[in-house]
């Protein structure tokens, strides 16, 4: 990380006291509603310098008190002001009356409070109270970001700086983040894949959990695409060669990229069932009729083979096929006019069994991390939501399996994994979200060592249920209100941090809030460049005590271990 | 006392109240300027000039014309000598502050200056030492009334005169003003107007 060392505990190390410039004091306020804060026009102090979103700290008589600027306002003590402004360029009246009966006035949410004395030492809690009226406020400096976003050193992430204050640097909880699920938002553009990278990046290096990429775009296996600079940046695979495994979905599409994958998916006919094809009812424009022939077809066919038996049924069977399984004719020719379009995935075919699934779950038990590219099917709808839910639902039966006999007494925990999806309003929607496995995975929590990661541009299609279940949510810039509604959905202070999440730039801005911040916090990430590349290196020697990490030549002799076990 | 100091001595108390008191001048049409800052008898309180007029001594003796049949106004008063006799100039000053042992303190003093004090007008070193805190300035903005707010300006125009930094000082007193008049913001304006000049 730059610029600290870490301390002895394994926290950074912090310049106690070092306060920023004073800015103004509280005049007015709720705790529900937050502080009212005046800004000290007289001191210099100017509304422009104090953007939405930027980081402040207020001295109270007991507790330092840290809080993010959620409005900002113009007042004035005279209403007679606003209709008769100094006008005619008179400076010196300007002056005079600016920051004195004309000015600012900040809306601050109180995030966290410390104790005074040991501000920087102990663990920050969220604020039950609000400062006095007349409390002294501050801009942030570096020693209070560290004191609020304390990850150890081993964990965190340094993510971006925090609004208005380039020079400086919040460290995320990568432990945090991924021990609840996580979501990732933004308009297309908003920078929510350099993000999301740079989050997965700081999970692999980090080393406690695994996690499995289904990677639509092909955006994070061996390289994605810098738009703004028409530019190649380095995917996980290239950071990480030791750790990352790339799959595809298709082979020659990856080989045009220039990448190797280390394995191939293929999904057997035999691996899709009927509730498969009820959740890609909307991808694939099926009435609920239609979708639901699939189960009279599982019922009349062999169960293991129905799909593959009605795919290659040519169109005049499907009326006399309808009358034997009591289905509406129309319904089901249309279910099979869909479905034989799937004769030209070729990941699919009759003789692959579940393969693939199993050599995923493999890899992610030994700690490597796996990207799913997707190649071509990224694009089609029904594709991605298809294999992303049928190899999410094999590996999460073994997660539970194993969790079960670990908790049974019977060998380890599986290793937390973390899975992450794109486009999850696709196949998230209020209507099939309780079918999929990640509408469970999102609902369990982290009982069985799943979370999900999920990066999505529409957030209003999610349903509200697995949305609230997000322990952190990261978001760029939204233009829909019902996507900002719903990104906000059950955060405390949800009005207040609308108004910051709508001021958001539209690029290189995100609000973060939720579990694994203690406050929540308006940041320009960081770029994604050579430096980014450098602290991504993973350490050549022994890791920092406390830090699970495990060293390349331990890893080795794992992996050695567990393909010849010692007798 | 110092020439000098008889030099800048314009006048005696009169009339003493805790916040202002009425000065006879000693000479006729020689008042002060409107705004002055003045050092009042001993121990000394300060005081601005307010408000000046001129006229008979004995009020039951009003004044009649008398160049009617005369040239110039300078031959009043050359063929009626008796006039410089029984005519004053007067004025009325604000109290802004008083001497409390070494210290200058601005406020009202525990008890007024004493009637037939000697009225000194301040130096430019006195008032730039004095204006080194503006509190005072609601003293002299206390009764709202025009002639109040223009011996105010009058006041701090000359003050800046004696300060190194012109423009800063009068910010600081405009300021000072504009908390004041929180409310009056037209009263406010005429008087930024007046001291920006």
């Amino acid at each position: 990380m730059t610029n600290n060392k870490g301390n002895g505990d394994g926290r950074f190390a912090h310049a106690a006291g070092a306060p920023g410039r004073q800015i103004g004091v509280v005049v007015g306020g709720q705790l529900s509603r937050g502080l009212q804060v005046r800004l000290d026009g007289v001191g210099g102090a100017s509304v422009e310098d104090v953007p939405v979103g930027s980081f402040v700290t207020v001295q109270g008589r007991r507790q330092r008190f840290f809080g993010v600027v959620t409005d900002i306002e113009l007042r004035t003590v005279d209403d007679s002001l606003r209709h008769f402004p100094p006008t005619g360029g008179d400076a010196f009246l300007a002056e005079v009356v600016g920051g004195t009966t004309a000015y600012g006035v900040l809306s601050v949410m109180p995030g966290i409070a410390v104790p005074d004395g040991n501000a920087y030492s102990i663990q920050p809690e969220t604020s039950t109270t609000i400062p006095e009226h007349f409390s002294p406020v501050f801009t942030a400096s570096q020693a209070d970001i560290d004191a609020v976003f304390n990850a150890p050193q081993h964990t965190a992430l340094a993510l971006g700086a925090p609004q208005a204050m380039d020079g400086a640097t919040v460290r995320l909880d990568l432990s945090a983040l991924a021990s609840r699920s996580v979501g990732v938002f933004g308009a297309s553009g908003s920078g929510k894949t350099f993000l999301a990278r740079m989050l997965l990046a700081g999970l692999v290096k980090q080393g406690e959990v695994v996690s499995l990429v289904f990677d639509m775009q092909n955006e994070y296996g061996w390289q994605g695409q810098d738009n703004d600079r028409g530019s190649q940046v380095k995917g996980l695979k290239q950071l990480f060669p030791s750790r990352v495994v790339t799959f595809t979905l298709d082979q020659q599409s990856s080989q045009r990229r220039g990448m190797t994958p280390d394995g191939i998916v293929r999904i057997g006919y035999n691996e899709i069932q009927p509730a498969d094809i009820e959740m890609l009812r909307e991808s694939l424009g099926l009435s609920a009729v239609a979708a639901a022939a699939a189960y009279n077809l599982e019922r009349h066919f062999a169960r293991r083979s129905w799909l593959g038996e009605f795919m290659v049924l040519g169109g005049p069977d499907i009326p006399d096929l309808a009358d034997a399984i009591g289905v509406n004719a129309a319904a089901l020719a249309a279910l099979h006019r869909r479905l034989s379009a799937w004769q030209r995935f070729e990941f699919l075919d009759d003789a692959a069994g579940a393969n693939a699934a199993r050599s995923i779950v493999e890899h992610l038990q030994r700690g490597n991390h796996v990207v799913l590219e997707f190649g071509q099917y990224g694009r089609n709808e029904a594709a991605y939501v298809l294999v992303s839910n049928l190899l999410t639902r094999r590996i999460h039966e073994e997660w539970v399996r194993r969790k079960e006999l670990a908790d049974g007494g019977q060998g380890a925990d599986p290793r937390p994994l973390v899975i992450f999806i794109e486009e999850a309003h696709k196949f998230l929607t209020p209507e099939v979200a309780s079918q999929t496995i990640f509408g469970t995975i999102a609902r369990e929590l982290r009982k069985y060592n799943v979370t999900l990661m999920i990066v999505d541009q529409r957030p209003s299609g999610i349903d509200s249920e697995v949305m609230s279940q997000l322990g952190t949510r990261l978001t760029c810039s939204l233009n829909d209100d019902r996507d900002m509604s719903a990104v906000l959905m059950g955060a405390r202070d949800s009005s207040q941090l609308r108004d910051v999440l709508s001021r958001l730039s539209s690029k290189q801005q995100a609000l973060v809030f939720g579990h694994a911040v203690p406050m929540p916090l308006v940041l320009r990430p960081r770029d994604y460049d050579e430096t980014f590349y450098q602290e991504m290196a993973l350490p050549a020697g022994p890791v920092p005590a406390g830090a699970p990490v495990e060293t390349e030549q331990d890893r080795l002799q794992r992996e050695i271990d567990e393909l010849f076990p010692p007798n | 006392m110092t020439s000098m100091e008889t030099r800048r001595r314009v006048g005696e108390v009169i009339v003493s109240h805790t916040e202002r008191v009425e000065v006879q001048c000693y000479e006729l049409h020689s008042p002060p300027p409107l705004g002055s800052l003045l050092r009042i008898g001993s121990p000394a309180v300060y005081a601005v000039v307010r408000d000046i007029w001129h006229e008979p001594l004995d009020p039951s003796r009003p004044l009649a014309a008398r160049g009617a049949d005369l040239e110039t106004e300078e031959e009043i008063y050359a063929q009626n000598p008796q006039l410089l006799s029984v005519l004053t100039t007067r004025f009325t000053a604000t109290v802004t502050g008083y001497v409390d042992g070494l210290d200058i303190r601005q406020g009202l003093p525990s008890v007024p200056p004493n009637l037939h004090s000697f009225v000194f007008l301040c130096d430019d070193a006195e008032v730039a030492s004095f204006v080194r805190q503006l509190q005072f300035l609601r003293l002299l903005m206390a009764d709202g009334s025009l002639t109040a707010d223009l011996a105010m300006t009058a006041f701090l125009q000359r003050s800046a005169a004696t300060v190194a930094d012109r423009r800063g000082f009068l910010i600081r007193a405009g300021r000072m003003l504009a908390i004041e008049l929180a409310g009056e913001s037209q009263r406010l304006y005429t008087m930024l107007r007046e001291i920006a000049v």
